[in-house]
């Protein structure tokens, strides 16, 4: 099983007070990939359902940001590799 | 400094960890200048006006606080951010001849000033203390005169060697019959102002005394060559001047032109250091509404702080020459009312 990675970068050094500020996520584990299941049910007498689809994540990943002068950010978006965050300076 | 801390956890409990640091910085301070090096005090009420600039030429008497000026030791001491031009230049020709006196029980002869500048044809070139005056140590009686004032005085303040290098050096200078052009002259300056910088730093100076160099930062080439990393080394801030005299002049615009040079121009070191707009204004004769005008200029300081490169810190408002107030109300109105505004609160 491999190590995750992940790099961050905010879109300013320095906000003035009140400023809109973003943080960029950029994450990946070479593990982890996207599954489909096909499920399709068959009976006795050789009749099959429509197949169904589900999707699911092979060792998922999951993301956490903590701000330690307490500012609390927001995911903005989430695509599985990159996600962005907003805070309020 | 806050710090953002990311963690990717996959469904094994492996981690990657990551930081970023960022900076909140303060309200951009916004700042006066009323014509005369007056008492702003009248001026300043019940408005969000946190910094002032003085004029002082190291030829007068009395530097810090200043002639019948007691008031800017208690504006200081109440917290207003103060930025001391210090000059050379010899305000008045009347005088302009050399001078003794006593500081600390030291007598010193200081020699009359040999050097001219601002040398625009049709004009009468102000006298100033040369630079090489200053480098073999004839002027350190003035030094130590302001030296002695300050650390009196007790408020740390931001001292701004020369008021604008470039408007000094436009034309050319002379010293003791030799004449400068005006590459030359920012070399020689630049020389000098090192000096003076490392002689006060060597000294007791009161807590929060910070430098900065003189510009009107209206010529690349000369904010370039005015301000190399070694200079850069010993100073706070970067300083340059802010003025709209045409109509098609947007806050903007004038508010970016010199940073944009700087940020291509200067080094690391430069880079690193906030900015000081130590005058900034609008001329009624080609934007009377000024009022309009010194209305666009918060949005204006928080789209250049937004960008990458140095911080716009500090901007006061020349209330004289070009940046006069005419109606004074209705611009000081429109002043205060900017100093509410992000990015200055």
């Amino acid at each position: 099983m491999a190590t995750p990675t992940v790099t961050v970068a905010l879109n300013a050094a320095v906000y003035a007070p009140g400023d809109e500020m973003r943080l960029t996520v950029t994450y990946s584990d070479t593990d982890t990939c996207p599954a489909t299941v096909t499920v399709v049910l068959t009976d006795v007498r050789g009749h099959s359902s429509a197949p169904v689809q589900m999707t699911a994540v092979i060792d998922p990943l999951t993301l956490t940001v903590v701000d330690d002068s307490g500012r609390a950010w927001t995911k903005l978006s989430d695509n599985g590799a990159v996600a962005d965050y907003r805070a309020v300076a | 400094m806050p710090r953002v801390t990311v963690t990717v956890r996959d469904s094994g409990g492996r981690t990657a960890t990551t930081t970023a640091d960022y900076q909140v910085g303060s309200p951009v301070l916004g700042g006066y200048y009323l014509s005369g090096n007056g008492n702003p005090i009248a001026d300043l009420a019940g408005g969000n006006i946190r910094s002032l600039t003085q004029y002082r030429s190291f030829a007068d008497g009395y530097l810090f606080p200043g002639w019948n000026k007691p008031w800017l030791t208690e504006l200081g001491a109440a917290g207003m951010k103060i930025n001391m031009v210090l000059e050379l230049k010899h305000y008045g020709a009347s005088h302009a001849r050399g001078q003794t006196f006593r500081v600390n029980g030291r007598t010193y002869t200081v020699p009359a000033p040999a050097m001219t500048i601002q040398q625009r044809p049709g004009t009468t070139w102000p006298r100033a203390y040369g630079y090489g005056q200053v480098l073999s140590g004839q002027c350190d009686g003035l030094f130590a005169r302001a030296l002695a004032q300050y650390q009196e005085m007790g408020v740390g303040v931001n001292l701004q060697l020369a008021s604008e290098l470039d408007t000094d050096h436009e034309f050319g200078t002379t010293e003791a019959g030799r004449a400068y052009s005006w590459a030359e002259s920012d070399a020689r300056a630049v020389a000098a102002l090192t000096y003076i910088v490392t002689w006060f730093k060597a000294r007791s100076l009161p807590a929060g005394t910070t430098f900065s160099v003189g510009a009107g930062g209206f010529d690349r080439a000369c904010y370039q060559r005015t301000h190399p990393e070694a200079l850069m080394a010993k100073l706070d801030f970067l300083q340059w001047n802010v003025y709209a005299t045409s109509a098609t002049h947007t806050a903007l615009a004038r508010f970016r032109r010199t940073k944009d040079w700087a940020v291509a121009d200067l080094g690391p070191i430069a880079l690193s250091r906030p900015v000081l707009i130590a005058e900034w204004g609008v001329r009624s004769a080609e934007l009377p509404d000024q009022a309009a005008w010194i209305g666009t200029v918060p949005a204006a300081v928080a789209a250049l702080n937004a960008e990458q490169g140095p911080r716009i810190v500090q901007t006061n408002y020349f209330n004289s020459g070009w940046g006069r107030l005419v109606p004074k109300d209705a611009g000081l109105a429109a002043l205060k009312l900017a100093y509410t505004t992000r990015p200055y609160v």
